[in-house]
């Protein structure tokens, strides 16, 4: 397995135990500032009988057992992360220490605002920035991911119609090809969901959805470009449908690498969106969060916009708790600080001169993508794709391989798999997201290997494929046995 | 555009193999009306690295922080230690750039850290389970009470006016996008009136949700709570805001709680103005199909080999879509691991001191205070209301304390709108030295 022409080989890694396998140390290893004093009398009835069972490691075990956990981890700073719909793009490394900045790392959510003027000046020109972005000038920051902002948004857009007495709008329209969390969203506010199927090009059929409109429906949540990286052309007259019916068009922002600085979801007729800045602001994914998902809305939907929001009279900036038609808060404080603080950082860097430069070098990446495996893979809507395309295992399941075969392959030959299984309108679904930070040595690199995985497909070479992924710490783990008997803790 | 690797001659050749002539025809399909003309956006121009380390560097001196003041400031957020090294492992690219763990294989980092997150959760909280986090404390107390009438098919929420106002509010928000009612039970004197409470819980209620220590610091039994909810077939929602008190006080889990949710933010993530935290989220075994969130097992791999996994998918979102148990993708993923890297620095031992040593800082601060301000009574671990004969005195407290590089505390109706403003409410942890209580009470006495 030393094939040297990819970066996926096996060095020096080592096997972890648990925390919890380590001896139970009754020490700490910590030195702890504070007073020292009785504990309150008050409080001896309510003395933790039993200790909680936190091992305790000295800093040197510390570190170490934790370095060698990261080190079986893929990040985006070891290797290409071609996830569709996920954006994973380079994370500047400046951000992190403006995060860490005492003056920004160290205040309290509740200190005078005169005191944190600072911070308040910088998240304001976030909130105004994503709003000139969006062509969506009215902006919350509370939301904490892009799921939480899409609850924000139909929270808003239901709370628009009841404010108008219009009260029988109780449905979302969602096309089949959404991610799971839109129609979970508009159940959480109370709403149900009606899918609208995909026409044969993968984009958003209009008479399909001449066919849903009615005064009963609330809104149309709609990805633009779609989860098949398609633009939506008919965007304009989609939204002026939905708007003829009395409903309003929500806008998922997972895409929104292929605009920014391109066009702009508002100047489409789109009525409210959210930002996924661990998307397209290059905020760190973290394992799985945090994110942040703050929400752009146009005038209609700006007097429902939760609270608290940051604005600004004169030289002074605001934390205003309370407005009349605010949905309420939807989040403990103001939002994801130091999230939407790196999200800041990126826009700067860019700036107006190449904003745009984003989403054209995306959209290049992905298109160059498409053009070298076209031939080798199915491509299930041809034609030009947006910042992710999409592939199928049509081709290669003559040769008994399926998408989840070639994504495990892919490991071996030093790369993170693409989305695999969606969007859920195609069979076997491979979709492929390179971002705007990737550079045509590593495109050419990833084409290599797919093309090979193809090839030996063809040749009937496919045992590595079954068997893939062989360089990791673990192979192809149980997922079933994991569920059946579900064994979340440790126990000693 | 220094993220941007490309030279002209790449994005040509790469423009050739694609058979276009120009990016320009990679967004033809884009109706030409909406193509906004490059550089038109009201955006700042391009800055530099340095340019946006000056900006941002310019703006944090702008602020006044905990690390230049003496922080007695808490209402769910919390200045505790928080030990070089957890930075240190959240800054490592591998886990700090890393996806959802999704592909398991080279996600091993992520998934054993988010067990080992779990079971001390788990333990803290004397939990049979716990998930791999919420947002925040907010979203997860509203998160509790959604799983809660799933599990009872009830549609009535009971929640004691001495939860974090601000919990109470998006509970309220999230609730009320639903049938059902939520009733808010008054308190008294700045604790939790179990009393009123129980009286408050009938045969239809879902879930009562009570916070402990209560958002005044208080600290009482939740025995007889759970006796009541037992008569009615209810859930009991334990919330908290610092959870660092469970290295010296009983943890809720050991009164019986069905759910336990709140902040892990004491437990190595700094304030950072109000986030990223992170929402714990704990229950019961049996109810572990109802959870919300995230949530990683133990298994085995194609060898044989222990390994782990994201379980209980068909909960959620990306499978049972409209029918998941929650709408949540994203969480605080790298909060897990910074929560547990402070744990395993801390150990039992480590979470004990700080604990005491919070709490010893409220008592000795209290025991010191001048005539002309009272503290709310009783137990109180590190957090209580000081009360001033008037809102002017309260006032002019603030602004000689603030002088004297202070945070002495929130006025009160700041997060509680109810509440009137003669209160603060002050906090402590084991950032709090001696000399610091010192001045504070210097400060307090020249109030008067």
């Amino acid at each position: 397995m030393n094939d040297t022409r990819y970066s996926g080989v096996a060095g020096l890694m080592h096997e972890e135990p648990l925390l919890f396998e380590r001896a139970h140390k009754a020490a700490t290893s910590i030195s702890l500032p504070g007073v020292e004093g009785d504990t309150p009398a008050a409080l001896a009835g309510f003395a933790r009988k039993q200790a909680a069972g936190i091992p305790g490691l000295s800093e040197p075990e510390a570190v170490r057992h934790f370095v060698r956990l990261s080190q079986w981890n893929h990040g985006i700073e070891t290797g290409f992360y071609p996830l569709g719909s996920c954006t994973m793009k380079y994370n500047p490394r400046v951000h992190e220490n403006l995060v860490r900045l005492p003056g920004l790392a160290h205040l309290h959510p509740d200190q005078p605002e005169a005191t944190a003027q600072g911070a308040l000046a910088l998240l304001f020109e976030l909130q105004e920035w994503l709003g000139e972005i969006a062509g969506l000038p009215h902006v919350t920051l509370q939301p904490a991911a892009g799921a939480h902002g899409e609850l924000t948004g139909i929270m808003m857009i239901r709370a628009y119609h009841e404010a108008r007495g219009d009260t029988k709008r109780r449905i979302v329209l969602v096309p089949d090809s959404a991610h799971g969390t839109n129609p979970a969203s508009a159940a959480l506010a109370g709403l149900a969901t009606v899918e609208i199927k995909s026409g044969a090009d993968g984009r958003i059929d209009l008479d399909e959805l001449k066919a849903h409109l009615s005064d009963e429906v609330a809104a149309v949540m709609l990805t633009n470009p779609n989860t098949a990286g398609a633009f939506e052309s008919e965007i304009v007259e989609i939204c002026r449908l939905v708007h003829e019916a009395g409903g309003l068009v929500y806008g998922d922002g997972a895409n929104l690498n292929a605009l920014v600085g391109v066009a702009r979801p508002g100047d489409m007729g789109i009525d409210c969106l959210h930002i996924n800045v661990h998307k397209t602001f290059s905020t760190p994914h973290g394992g799985g969060g945090p994110g942040a998902g703050p929400v752009a809305v146009n005038e209609a939907l700006a007097p429902f916009l939760p609270m608290p929001r940051i604005e600004k009279s004169g030289d002074h900036y605001h934390i205003v708790h309370e407005a009349a038609n605010s949905i309420g808060p939807v989040f403990g404080s103001v939002g994801q600080v130091g999230v939407l603080l790196r999200a800041a950082a990126y826009i700067a860097a860019f700036g107006r001169e190449h904003l745009h430069k984003i989403a054209t070098d995306a959209v290049l990446n992905a298109n160059y993508v498409l053009a070298r495996l076209k031939d080798a893979y199915h491509v299930p809507f041809p034609g030009l794709c947006k910042h992710e395309c999409l592939l199928t295992d049509e081709i290669q399941n003559h040769h008994g391989i399926k998408t989840l075969d070639i994504a495990k392959r892919l490991i071996d030959l030093g790369f993170h798999p693409m989305t695999v299984y969606f969007p859920l309108i195609v069979h076997g679904a491979m979709l492929i997201e390179p971002t705007e930070t990737e550079s045509k040595a590593t495109l050419d690199h990833f084409c290599d290997a797919m093309l090979e995985i193809a090839r030996d497909c063809e040749a009937g070479n496919v045992e590595a494929l079954h068997e893939a992924p062989l360089m990791p710490v673990r192979r192809r783990l149980d997922e079933t046995q994991a569920a059946r008997k579900p064994v979340l803790v440790w126990q000693d | 555009m220094r993220f941007l690797p490309h030279t002209d001659a790449d994005r040509s050749a790469m423009l050739q193999t694609i058979g276009v002539k120009s990016a320009a025809e990679l967004f033809a399909d884009i109706p030409a009306q909406l193509h906004i003309k490059e550089g038109s956006l009201n955006l700042a121009t391009a800055l530099h690295e340095a340019g946006i380390v000056r900006k941002f560097t310019a703006a944090a001196d702008a602020n006044r922080h905990a690390g230049n003041t003496r922080c007695f400031l808490g209402g769910g957020t919390y200045h505790h230690f928080v030990p070089a090294v957890v930075d240190y492992v959240i800054s490592r690219g591998e886990f700090l750039t890393a996806y959802t763990p999704y592909q398991p294989e080279i996600s091993q980092g992520t998934l054993q850290t988010l067990f080992e997150f779990q079971t001390m959760v788990a333990r803290l909280l004397n939990m049979d389970v716990a998930n791999a986090s919420m947002y925040d404390a907010a979203t997860a107390v509203a998160e509790a009470a959604l799983m809660a009438r799933r599990i009872t098919r009830r549609h009535r929420t009971v929640v004691a006016t001495s939860v974090n106002p601000r919990y109470r509010a998006v509970t309220r928000n999230y609730l009320s996008w639903l049938d059902g009612e939520e009733i808010e039970v008054p308190c008294t004197g700045f604790a939790t009136d179990l009393e009123a409470l129980i009286a408050a819980i009938d045969d239809n209620t879902a879930s009562v949700i009570v916070q402990y220590p209560d958002f005044y610091g208080s600290v009482y039994d939740l025995a007889p709570l759970r006796e009541a909810c037992d008569r009615h077939g209810a859930l009991m929602v334990v919330s908290f805001g610092d959870v660092s008190a469970f290295g010296l006080i009983e943890a809720p889990g050991s009164f019986g709680a069905d759910i336990v949710c709140g902040s892990g933010q004491a437990l190595g993530i700094p304030m950072g103005f109000g986030g990223p935290h992170i929402g714990l989220f704990a229950c019961r075994q049996k109810h572990v199909r109802q959870m919300p969130g995230r949530v990683c097992g133990m298994t085995e791999d194609a060898d044989g080999r222990r390994g782990f996994v994201l379980t209980l998918s068909t909960r959620e979102q990306h499978i049972r879509r409209e029918k998941a148990t929650s709408n949540i993708c994203s969480n605080q993923g790298l909060m897990c691991t910074a929560n547990a890297t402070y744990m395993t620095l801390l150990g039992d031992a480590g979470l004990a001191t700080v604990a005491q040593r919070s709490a010893a800082a409220l008592a000795q601060l209290v025991a010191g205070l001048p005539a002309h301000v009272t503290a709310a009574g009783g137990a109180r671990y590190n957090e209580t209301v000081l009360s001033f004969e008037s809102n002017a005195v309260r006032d002019r407290f603030l602004k000689l304390a603030e002088e004297r590089a202070i945070f002495a505390g929130i006025p009160l109706e700041k997060i509680d709108p109810d509440a009137s403003n003669e209160h603060l409410l002050v906090a402590t942890t084991e950032m709090i030295e001696a000399t610091d209580i010192a001045d504070y009470l210097t400060a307090l006495e020249a109030s008067k």
